[in-house]
């Protein structure tokens, strides 16, 4: 866990349930920046590795278990929305257990990517109309 | 006056909903969030579960579940190794679903393993002793212009009624309602007749259905070695106790 500690941010810690794992600790919110290695755009969880330099200067390497690609398409992202080499800070859900294994998608509301210049993906869904829908995970 | 009247009257028409088109359920439809009456509460149809049979409890208690308060590493839910997840837990599954009407049938299309579920619709009845599939044997009828009820049967008892892993026989009998009040809205309700399983009908939470126009169903397919291969790189590591090494 020492290892999160130096990297984290908490953000605030409202319980949102989600269908994945509890291996996460989903009243947390952090924030990790890094390295993509690797974007895996796969049903039924998508996931984003990175490599992440701790306040020692050791690389870790992290995977993010995000959404199926259906979840992701409604969200704006595509196929093509991260590639190696991208610079990221993800704000996501961490395993409890303390391995760099994390959760960042639709279930758990605040988490999301943030790119270089500012822009960001989220994961809330863009088909979603003013009739109230809300068909988020 | 008058103006003041025509503006009410066109502020009302523009806060009407559309009303429902007659017999009809075309389009891609999503399930709205409704509280979940537990942690361990998912992609179940909710409401106060009935009182378990011995023969379900037994089930009950070797069904281990990968979410919820009963997870565990090596858990058996069908779906972690992309076994069909069954009907009406891909109902409750977060992704939307589409109605299609054909002549003899009227089709409900998911995202997940891009599944068609047939409910037949030409007066046919439930088979007396129906092979056990996946998506069950569904027969529906309309009820009035607007109310497509559905009688559906033969569901095969590996799925499991959601994430925590709640039971079924091979001889549950479910009774679905999709009432749609107005062009964008369905009152969707069910009901799980199983007495091999459950000592009272379920009832399930009542939920609401909203037209999605601009969301596509696509290919979810499901794809065992894709998710054995994220289960050992993310899944397994997040499982492990604290304090020991990934092997990553």
């Amino acid at each position: 866990m020492s290892r999160l500690a130096l990297l984290v941010t908490l953000i605030a810690g409202s319980v949102f349930a989600h269908h994945g794992n509890t291996a996460y600790d989903e009243t947390a919110r952090v924030r990790i920046k890094g390295t993509v290695t690797e974007f895996i755009w796969t049903n039924p969880h998508s996931q984003i590795y990175l490599d992440v330099k701790d306040r020692s200067g050791k690389i870790v390497h992290w995977g993010v278990e995000t959404n199926s690609p259906g979840i992701l398409t409604r969200a704006g992202w595509t196929r093509r929305a991260l590639k190696a080499g991208d610079e990221i800070t993800i704000i996501l859900c961490p395993a409890k257990n303390g391995q760099p294994v994390a959760y960042a998608g639709s279930g758990d509301p605040g988490t999301k990517v943030i790119f270089a210049d500012g822009r960001e993906l989220d994961f809330t869904d863009k088909t979603v109309d003013k009739t109230g829908d809300k068909t988020a995970p | 006056m008058r103006t003041l009247v025509l503006i009410l009257l066109l502020s009302a028409a523009a806060n009407a909903q559309a009303p429902a088109p007659r017999r009809d359920l075309s389009g891609v439809w999503g399930m709205q969030a409704a509280r979940e009456t537990s942690a361990d509460d998912k992609q179940s149809p909710g409401g106060e579960i009935p009182p378990l049979t011995v023969w379900a409890k037994a089930r009950y208690d070797l069904q281990k579940p990968g979410y919820g308060k009963r997870a565990a590493p090596g858990g058996n839910d069908p779906i972690l190794q992309c076994d069909p997840m069954g009907f009406p837990r891909i109902l409750y599954f977060p992704t939307p679903f589409e109605f299609a009407q054909i002549s003899n049938r009227v089709l409900q299309m998911f995202e997940r393993d891009h599944v068609v579920r047939e409910i037949w619709t030409d007066g046919r009845a439930l088979p007396a002793d129906p092979d056990p599939l996946w998506y069950g044997y569904s027969a529906g009828k309309w009820v009035d212009d607007t109310t497509f009820v559905v009688e559906s049967t033969g569901y095969d008892d590996r799925t499991w009624l959601g994430a925590a892993g709640f039971p079924h026989s091979e001889s549950m009998h479910l009774e679905e309602r999709y009432q749609r009040v107005d062009r964008d809205t369905i009152n969707f309700t069910l009901t799980i007749n199983d007495p091999q399983a459950y000592t009272k009908p379920w009832i399930a939470l009542p939920r609401v259905l909203k037209l999605r126009p601009r969301a596509e169903i696509r290919q979810g397919y499901c794809v065992a070695s894709e998710e054995n291969a994220f289960t050992k790189r993310i899944r397994e590591p997040g499982a492990l106790k604290a304090g020991k090494s990934s092997k990553r």
